[in-house]
């Protein structure tokens, strides 16, 4: 059986050796990582997006690359998954879009400030990650699948195919949350649809539905649309 | 109690309790918030909960710690404190940093890194506190000219806890290196050198529980902590999986990871025929069972079911979920709470000169502790497995998932209300023994030899 100054070799000498192959792998990876990052993507508004992530710690309820809390959603995929325009109004005011869900807070970012944060959730979303996150291996829902399945609506403005469908389907592809959208212009004149989607509850009182603020041209542009879906 | 100065332990283990406290409390508000009852959100934002959750348990273990080397190193080298008085400057001052920022966290001051949220002002305050204890502890060492293994492992553990908290503070542009770097403090802390910490105050508690020979146990207590760095060095590459480091980290992180238990495994089955070859009777039998549960529940929580999530195949599908809360839970309590429950259970009656061993409040708080963390473990277990299949294994969005679960977090509550009832219980105990008292010193430990 060892003795006790042989024990003690094991351990200063273990340490020491493993210590010096981890400084060593180290060394390695701060070589290779910037060619797995795209660290030459990583412009100043990729910088100032990451201090105002830091700042707000929104790592204490999203994680990012998996690290974080489990309290929001992962968000290293979220601008392929969602859109910028979808980000973009949602950061205004993140209540707005889940009205009675689980709540983020309202950081009143100015716009460049949501491009700041969007550009550096950008950059992470292109990081090779050596494939997390997995794709689903059971069965693929639409719920999350990303934005870019969806531009086989002809047509769409962007506020549809990356907003709307975040609640609303059009042909099976789209979201469950809010009622599916195909045949709505034989349900809904161009005047009515105008006023729900500037304010929801003004035409029903208990929609689930945000009032997202879109500007009026944006709306008429998706009025439009809409009324192709006969 | 030997020497006079081992008393300053008391206030250090005082603030653990209070700090402890605390901790509970914002664990439900998390608790409730995740069952869809977030009516603090306002108030307290879940980012803050987690934030002031996490940062004080941190802070009540290291206290802990702390209280621990103020009552051991005297004992070990035969010596009074260095200086009684810096170490309570160093308490007040901790805790007055510590007070700035859970206040910081609650007004959106702080540096969002999962575990380092501390504002950076402060952490060059910690720096200072804690070189400050280091300086303190380690002028008893050197003035003794006398140090035990023991004492060297517990302060080598100590020193190298406040080393690794350096490449922390260094700023990274790249989320990478940034993460890469904060896993040395984060993980080489938790998976190493408060390993050796806790390995220090557990061979020192089986030394003086159990009555088997120093020599023997501190062989064994070299060939565990050789153990945890052998393992747990390399093993920091299962938090490099997923975060854009290099691919051979899944093959360095995964084999490496899988020997971790074995370290574990190892204090357990130490700490175990260390008991059975007990030479005599140690009448403070909670404290025993606080030290024997620490090295069995270290086990079952950071070893097993930390394996149970390290193979990169596994983690690929569990990164960043509750299944991560899940193993947090149990290897934190296990490990590092119980070791300091039991160096308080141990030296209490010590330092106050009460012989209050084996109370039936006392007890309870044992049992009812650790079967409601267990029933935590478990409801973390069932969400975050829930999660991992519908969420990544079937694409449901994260909400969705979210609602699905929210059952299984009433069970959480439940559970750690229970757990909540033990350590109100272990607290009621802890303040019956009164302040410690001079009176105390020299008293023996009443121990029975065993024929």
């Amino acid at each position: 059986m060892l003795s006790k100054s042989q024990a003690r070799l094991f351990f200063i000498v273990g340490t020491i050796f493993f210590s010096g192959v981890f400084l060593w792998l180290t060394v390695d990876t701060i070589r290779q990582v910037p060619n797995q990052t795209r660290a030459a993507n990583i412009t100043p508004a990729v910088d100032r997006g990451k201090k105002i992530w830091e700042a707000n710690n929104c790592m204490g309820c999203h994680t990012i690359f998996g690290e974080g809390a489990y309290y929001a959603p992962e968000l290293t995929k979220v601008v392929e998954r969602r859109g910028e325009v979808w980000l973009k109004t949602f950061l205004k005011d993140p209540e707005a879009m889940y009205p009675g869900e689980r709540k983020m807070t309202n950081y009143h970012f100015s716009d460049n400030q949501i491009n700041d944060v969007i550009a550096f959730l950008k950059w992470a979303g292109e990081v090779d990650l050596n494939g997390f996150p997995a794709k689903p291996t059971l069965s693929a829902t639409t719920a999350s699948a990303p934005v870019s399945n969806l531009d086989l609506l002809k047509g769409a403005p962007s506020t549809f195919s990356q907003l709307c469908t975040a609640c609303h389907s059009v042909g099976g592809k789209g979201g469950n949350v809010g009622p599916a959208l195909d045949g709505v212009a034989s349900r809904m004149s161009a005047e009515e649809m105008t006023k729900r989607i500037k304010d929801p509850m003004s035409v029903k009182p208990d929609s689930k539905m945000p009032k997202l603020g879109l500007s009026d041209g944006d709306i008429s542009q998706l009025v439009a649309f809409l009324q192709t879906l006969k | 109690m030997k020497y006079a100065s081992q008393k300053v332990a008391f206030w250090f283990f005082a603030t653990c309790m209070l700090l402890f406290t605390l901790q509970l409390i914002y664990g439900f508000i998390m608790g409730f918030a995740h069952m869809g009852f977030d009516v603090l959100h306002d108030l307290i934002p879940f980012n803050t909960a987690r934030a002031v959750h996490t940062n004080l348990l941190v802070v009540w273990l290291l206290t802990g710690f702390m209280g621990a080397a103020h009552y051991i190193i005297p004992d070990e080298v035969q010596r009074e404190l260095y200086s009684v008085k810096l170490a309570y400057i160093q308490l007040g001052s901790l805790v007055v940093v510590g007070v700035v920022a859970l206040i910081g966290f609650h007004v959106n001051w702080w540096e969002g890194r999962k575990f380092l949220e501390i504002p950076r002002p402060l952490d060059y305050l910690v720096v200072v506190n804690v070189l400050t204890f280091l300086f303190n502890i380690g002028m008893t060492v050197f003035k003794a000219n006398r140090a035990s293994t023991t004492s060297i492992v517990l302060y080598t553990g100590l020193v190298a806890a406040a080393l690794l908290y350096l490449p922390g503070m260094i700023y990274f542009e790249n989320q990478t290196m940034d993460s890469y770097f904060r896993w040395w403090v984060v993980h080489l802390w938790v998976e190493g050198v408060w390993e050796l910490i806790m390995g220090g105050i557990l061979a020192y508690l089986l030394i003086k529980l159990t009555g088997v020979d120093r020599e023997v146990i501190e062989k064994w207590l070299y060939i565990i902590v050789g153990l945890t760095f052998l393992s747990g060095i390399l093993g920091t590459g299962h938090h490099y999986y997923y975060i854009g480091a290099p691919k051979y980290w899944l093959w360095v992180g995964g084999i490496f990871s899988a020997l971790e238990p074995l370290a574990f495994l190892g204090m357990a089955l130490f700490a175990i025929t260390m008991y059975r070859r007990s030479g005599r009777e140690h009448p403070n039998k909670l404290a025993l069972m606080w030290t024997m549960g620490c090295a069995i529940m270290s086990f079952v929580g950071a070893g097993f079911l930390g394996f149970a999530h390290t193979l990169p195949q596994v983690n690929l599908y569990t990164h960043g979920t509750l299944v991560t809360a899940m193993h947090g839970h149990l290897a934190f309590w296990g490990a590092y709470a119980m070791i300091v429950l039991a160096i308080i259970n141990y030296s209490m009656p010590l330092m106050t000169g009460r012989k209050n061993y084996g109370s039936m409040t006392g007890n309870l708080a044992f049992w009812l502790s650790n079967i409601g963390m267990l029933g935590m473990t478990g409801a973390f277990a069932v969400a975050g497995i829930a999660q991992v299949y519908l969420e990544r294994k079937m694409g449901m969005d994260f909400l969705q998932v979210q609602r699905e679960v929210e059952p299984h977090f009433l069970g959480l509550v439940l559970a750690a209300s229970l757990f909540t009832v033990g350590i109100a219980l272990y607290i009621f105990d802890f303040t019956k023994f009164g302040f410690p008292s001079d009176e105390a010193l020299g008293v023996s430990e009443d121990t029975t030899v065993v024929v």
